[in-house]
């Protein structure tokens, strides 16, 4: 089990988000966590990720409990993560923001990223850098373009080079997909499915597209008002009536 | 750096280089000042560009440094003038790193800004009841060190000597400067500046790095005061005001924010600014207020920032520089 979350509960001033959700990740598995708009799943990640604290119940990664651990020490031990709306480092250049990230994992794993006053990086995290960057497609002759610029496909395909630098054991994606055009999806999911068959990495995300869901993941989570109204095998949950009910709709077919 | 902004800045660094065998003494005067602003001006930079904390009570840090090195020199302590530099380095970076732990628990925006005012501004109203450092008068007449080092001797009573010791002790501090932010350090403070969430998410503790680069920022603050006590030879609490606080930000702006080298070429303006104004009591603030308008209405990127413009205009957006 590398992730597992019991009783989470969150409420934001009386409004309670979250009534006590549940759930366990195995090794290497994908797992989707969908559900309507304002079902509390952006919630449930941001206590999943550190960025929020639970006011009840436990999470627990490979068995230690960091419940109370902010986001950064997650980030050390293996958590890597996305966001809604891509964010990434504006103002510096691509390899700049892949070469942060490089050096921030060297740096806080007890490895060194080399002497404070070497004013460029090192030899073999630039290396680094240019392997990730070339494989999620970005040419040479763009390393050194400012990231600001970029269009929002490539901001999310940035984003991922950033949290896949510091070789995570757990990718948590919050809608990878969300306002990419449909090729860009295509293209996304075979990346993400050939990472995932070559590293074995686990992943947990949330996502509106259904066919990505029904592609990629392994088991999935429905929520609904803050309540895990399903939770299993894609199939199964896909023909769960409730679910069709409050989420899928009565005519949902996957394709 | 584009080629116009990088003649232009070997240019100054010629300029102060050879200053004494070209200007007369009292501009000499001035340029080993301005000398000692850049130092101080590069240490507000570094937190403001690099971390993206804004300090509006940076003079303290200064202050500590020009008292307790004009305290030394005055008094007559034994002490070798280089190690008086050490020691109001580890001072400043004491100060600032307690500072730091204090106010940057709660806050890094705003509250922080006014909070590092508020300390420094109680600085300033401790020197005034202290007999050691002179209260409102401060220390004057302060001797000029002789620094044995061995092999040679270096008299800071002799001119020569002097301007090019300041020289020298300024440019180690701009080279480790520069240094540290080129390098990973300095990456990572950009990190927590341009998104801390997302440094976060990679691991970086952004309050740490805050804490480090405003304790460094302190230290460096502290070794262009203590220059300024042999330099100057008289240290007033004029230096630890809010006014000084706000001399490495008007630099900043005018040279250009989100630049290494922006506080230089905004000293070197300043300086400028000063000396052909003064002979006419008030010209000079009028000016100075009046050129920042113009900065931030027409160049808001500063000078160079306008300088990286016109060469990218054909190329395309612009990169870097945020004001």
């Amino acid at each position: 089990m590398i992730l597992d979350a019991q009783g989470i509960e969150m409420s934001y001033g009386a409004l309670k988000v979250l009534h006590g959700v549940s759930l366990q990740v195995s090794e290497s598995e994908t797992f989707a966590i969908i559900g309507p708009n304002g079902a509390g799943k952006s919630t449930l990640f941001k206590v999943l990720t550190g960025e929020r604290m639970t006011s009840a119940g436990t999470v627990r990664y490979r068995g230690e409990d960091l419940t109370k651990l902010p986001a950064f020490r997650r980030a050390r031990i293996g958590f890597g993560r996305t966001f809604q709306v891509a964010r990434i480092f504006g103002e510096v250049d691509l390899m700049t923001n892949v070469v942060i990230s490089i050096e921030a994992r060297l740096r806080y794993s007890g490895q060194s990223p080399g002497a404070w006053w070497r004013w460029t990086p090192a030899a073999d995290v630039r290396l680094e850098a240019e392997e990730i960057l070339e494989r999620f497609g970005f040419p040479r002759s763009r390393w050194s373009d400012d990231a600001q610029y970029l269009s929002h496909g490539d901001r999310k395909r940035l984003e991922f080079c950033i949290a896949l630098a510091t070789r995570p054991d757990i990718l948590m994606l919050d809608e990878p997909m969300a306002g990419m055009s449909p090729s860009d999806r295509k293209e996304m999911t075979k990346l993400l499915m050939r990472l995932k068959a070559e590293t074995g990495i686990t992943i947990v995300m949330t996502e509106h597209d259904m066919d990505i869901i029904f592609e990629m993941a392994d088991r999935l989570m429905v929520l609904s008002y803050g309540e895990v109204i399903a939770i299993g095998d894609p199939e199964k949950v896909r023909d769960d009536p409730t679910v069709r009910k409050v989420y899928l709709g009565q005519g949902y077919q996957h394709a | 750096m584009n080629r116009i902004a990088s003649i232009a800045l070997l240019l100054l660094f010629a300029a102060f280089l050879f200053a004494p065998y070209l200007v007369n003494p009292g501009l000499v005067f001035i340029a080993g000042f301005a000398m000692i602003e850049i130092v101080f001006a590069l240490s507000w930079n570094l937190l403001f560009s690099y971390a993206g904390l804004v300090s509006f009570g940076h003079a303290a840090f200064f202050g500590i440094g020009a008292y307790v090195a004009a305290a030394t020199l005055r008094y007559g302590y034994d002490i070798h003038f280089i190690l008086v530099l050490l020691i109001c380095a580890v001072l400043g970076a004491v100060g600032a790193f307690l500072v730091a732990l204090i106010v940057l628990r709660r806050a890094s925006g705003i509250q922080f800004s006014v909070l590092t005012l508020a300390l420094s501004q109680l600085v300033v109203v401790l020197i005034g009841y202290s007999d050691y450092f002179g209260h409102d008068e401060g220390i004057s007449a302060i001797p000029r060190p002789v620094m044995n080092f061995g092999l040679f001797t270096v008299d800071l009573n002799r001119p020569l000597a002097n301007y090019y010791f300041v020289l020298f002790v300024c440019l180690v501090a701009v080279g480790l400067m520069w240094l540290l932010v080129k390098g990973h350090l300095g990456r990572a403070m950009q990190a927590v500046r341009i998104d801390s969430e997302r440094a976060e998410f990679i691991g970086i503790d952004a309050w740490r790095i805050r804490v480090f680069a405003f304790t460094i920022s302190g230290a460096f603050a502290a070794v262009a005061g203590a220059l300024l006590a042999p330099w100057g030879q008289i240290v007033t609490p004029e230096y630890v005001n809010w006014l000084h606080s706000a001399q490495p930000i008007f630099a900043t702006l005018l040279g250009g924010a989100g630049f290494f080298w922006g506080p230089v070429v905004g000293i070197v303006g300043l300086s400028a600014l000063n000396y052909f104004t003064r002979t006419f009591t008030g010209l000079s603030e009028v000016l100075v207020g009046a050129s920042l308008i113009a900065v931030v209405l027409v160049a808001p990127q500063g000078i160079l920032g306008t300088l990286r413009q016109l060469a990218k205009r054909r190329k395309g957006p612009v990169k870097g520089g945020h004001a």
